[in-house]
């Protein structure tokens, strides 16, 4: 090769480089920008990384045209930092991996013994936050691609609840789950059509609430006699507005007080954001995302409705977890 | 239960105790001085689950398809585990400017490891460096490389219908003095480029960038011509005027015979190669083509100063 070939070709190495790096917001309108930011936002990109174990071992064993098989994932590797040095991390673990000579790495047997209750509830809280994250990743990556990561996504989200029950510290566990309904609503890209409007009011559960006045108005303004166990309600909140969430056997009731008044003597429809996350609730009506009250709001603003039936029991720790995680966004509007 | 690639993936709830029991163990031991520090420990710890995670094995169940780490031997995948660990480990120690030594030996901790040094060997002075070391190097190999370099005229190509980003990568390429493609750029686009008037330039550019980023990362570009240079070499002559014919199931196929493309994408790519004029192909289990096809089939994947 000449030298002004070598030097034509470190030149347009260069040039190949600036062109792949894909500088934020260069040559891009502001909704490009954002769908590349969204992306790049969880610093690495699943479609490429995922390929690497793959591309790596056809490089290993020299397989032929493994540079043309992988092409795209070689453009991608010069232009993002991240997946280029997981790369390379990849390639050197799969390399001493696959040698003839490999020492056995021994397991200890206690380590073999264990179940979940023995591990560090930081490492639990790790697991779940990247799960959530992966989901994040792949739901951010098929919004860009125009491709369904939905299922993927729902499976890992399900994951994360289920092993965040094992954090029994109540903030703890909605520290660790604190992105959940963000993540979750990345998914949610064709909405029900009952919530084309915007919601009257968005609630969230209070997790660890005790009798506080602000329930206590909750108790009042539904004319309930018994107020219940506390470790039997799940309270809810918007703004400045309160609710409740009660069991009556296998029925799971929802109570709202101090409503609008142009919510006053109108049915409302209940969106469950994350009920088609979880399957051990049967809501009422079928749909978790649009579940109509069965009476309208009362004068004074008070409504209580059932929202569907389970088996699980507010009054077992694990299954309030659950029923907790599940009612983390609560939205409601005129159903008519 | 005890962890493997598999159990990660079906069991996670099950063999994680065991998998972070093993993942502290082995960190505690290559980070030596730092082993005491519990927060170092988890680091490298969070980085490998974390890796885990973000390749689709922990957790995935049978949404993700499976890597070639899940076809690794249990004893493989503990040594590809320990490896990575061991990186991490040294990672840490050197941003903590802590020494590593850089003995060169070979790797042979095992059942009397807690007497070892475990830096006695080292990646980078025995293995020989990996293709691809740092984005610099991957971008001149993209150059360098036949097939990549076919791959972006294919791309530039891809931009026929827009003057002015045709022009502006002209320039570029003049700028830059690459012969190779400001040539390239002559031949394909002379018509084309006449007459277009060089206003707003900064802005063609950052568009055909962008055009170019997407059609190199996208999965379509290269398979186009990977399936062009099944047909060369898998094409059998079948009658005595010189026509080839290979099934679709032999393109679906690597030289070894594997299978690494599937029915659709093989479809698609020959779709693309009628509609470039290459081939005949209306949708037969087998594509057959003539000899001179054949020739302007090679040259589709061949550099310019190759044929």
């Amino acid at each position: 090769m000449t030298e002004k070939n070598e030097s034509g070709n470190i030149q347009l190495a260069q040039w190949l480089q600036e062109v792949l790096a894909a500088p934020p917001g260069q040559g891009q309108t502001k909704v490009d920008a954002l769908r590349d930011e969204e992306v790049v936002a969880g610093n690495y990109h699943p479609q490429f990384y995922t390929q690497l174990p793959d591309f790596v071992m056809a490089l290993l064993k020299n397989e032929p045209y493994a540079i043309l098989r992988y092409a795209p994932l070689i453009y991608h590797l010069i232009g993002c930092r991240t997946c280029h040095t997981a790369y390379l991390e990849i390639y050197d673990a799969m390399k001493a991996a696959i040698r003839s000579d490999i020492v056995v790495v021994e397991v200890e047997e206690d380590e073999q013994m264990r179940s979940m209750v023995s591990v560090p509830i930081r490492m639990v809280e790790l697991l779940c936050e990247l799960l959530i994250d992966q989901a994040g990743a792949l739901l951010r990556q098929a919004r860009h691609d125009h491709t369904q990561n939905d299922e993927r996504a729902r499976l890992l989200l399900q994951q994360a609840i289920y092993i965040s029950l094992h954090i029994k510290q109540n903030n703890m566990r909605q520290h660790t789950l604190r992105n959940l309904v963000e993540v979750a609503t990345l998914a949610d890209t064709i909405p029900d059509p009952s919530e084309q409007n915007p919601a009257a009011h968005s609630y969230a559960s209070l997790v660890g609430s005790g009798n506080g006045s602000r329930n206590a108005r909750v108790w009042r303004g539904v004319h309930t006699l018994e107020r219940p166990d506390s470790q039997q309600v799940i309270y809810l909140q918007s703004g400045r507005l309160s609710g409740a969430i009660t069991q009556h056997e296998d029925t799971l009731e929802l109570h709202l007080v101090e409503l609008d008044k142009q919510l006053r003597g109108r049915y409302i429809n209940i969106s469950v954001l994350l009920g088609t996350l979880l399957e051990p609730v049967r809501w009422l009506g079928g749909n978790p995302r649009a579940i109509r009250s069965q009476a309208p709001v009362d004068a004074d603003g008070s409504l209580t409705t059932p929202l569907g039936t389970t088996e699980l029991r507010l009054s077992r720790a694990e299954d309030r977890y659950l029923l907790e995680t599940l009612f983390k966004k609560l939205d409601v509007r005129p159903a008519d | 239960m005890l962890f493997s690639a598999r159990n990660l993936r079906y069991h996670i709830e099950d063999c994680y105790s065991s998998f972070c029991s093993f993942l502290q163990r082995r960190a505690k031991f290559y980070l030596r001085q730092l082993g005491h520090d519990s927060m170092e420990v988890d680091e490298v710890v969070a980085h490998i689950i974390e890796q885990l995670t973000r390749l689709g094995l922990i957790g995935a169940r049978d949404d993700q398809p499976p890597t070639l780490l899940e076809q690794l031997t249990d004893a493989q995948f503990l040594a590809f585990l320990n490896r990575s660990i061991k990186n991490k480990a040294i990672d840490r120690l050197r941003k903590k400017r802590l020494p590593v030594s850089l003995a060169a030996g070979i790797e042979t901790y095992g059942e009397v490891e807690e007497e070892k040094d475990p830096f006695e060997d080292r990646v980078e002075t025995v293995w020989s460096k990996p293709p691809f070391a740092t984005p610099e190097e991957a971008a001149l190999e993209a150059v360098k490389n036949t097939f990549l370099l076919v791959l972006l005229k294919e791309c530039i190509r891809l931009l026929g219908n827009a003057p002015h980003q045709l022009l502006a990568l002209e320039q570029e390429f003049e700028e830059l003095g690459v012969e190779e493609l400001v040539q390239f750029m002559h031949q394909e686009f002379d018509a084309q480029l006449t007459n277009v008037e060089a206003d707003h330039m900064s802005q063609h550019k950052d568009h055909a960038h962008k055009k170019l980023r997407l059609c190199l990362q996208g999965s379509s570009n290269n398979l186009r011509v990977l399936v062009a240079l099944r047909l060369s070499q898998y094409g059998q002559h079948a009658t005595k005027t010189g026509e080839r014919s290979v099934p679709i199931k032999q393109l679906m196929t690597d030289t070894q015979g594997k299978q690494d493309l599937s029915d659709q994408e093989v479809k698609r790519a020959l779709g693309y190669l009628v509609s470039r004029g290459l081939l005949n192909w209306q949708g037969e289990e087998i594509v057959r083509f003539s000899f001179a096809q054949a020739k302007r089939l090679a040259r589709y994947y061949e550099k310019e100063d190759e044929q």
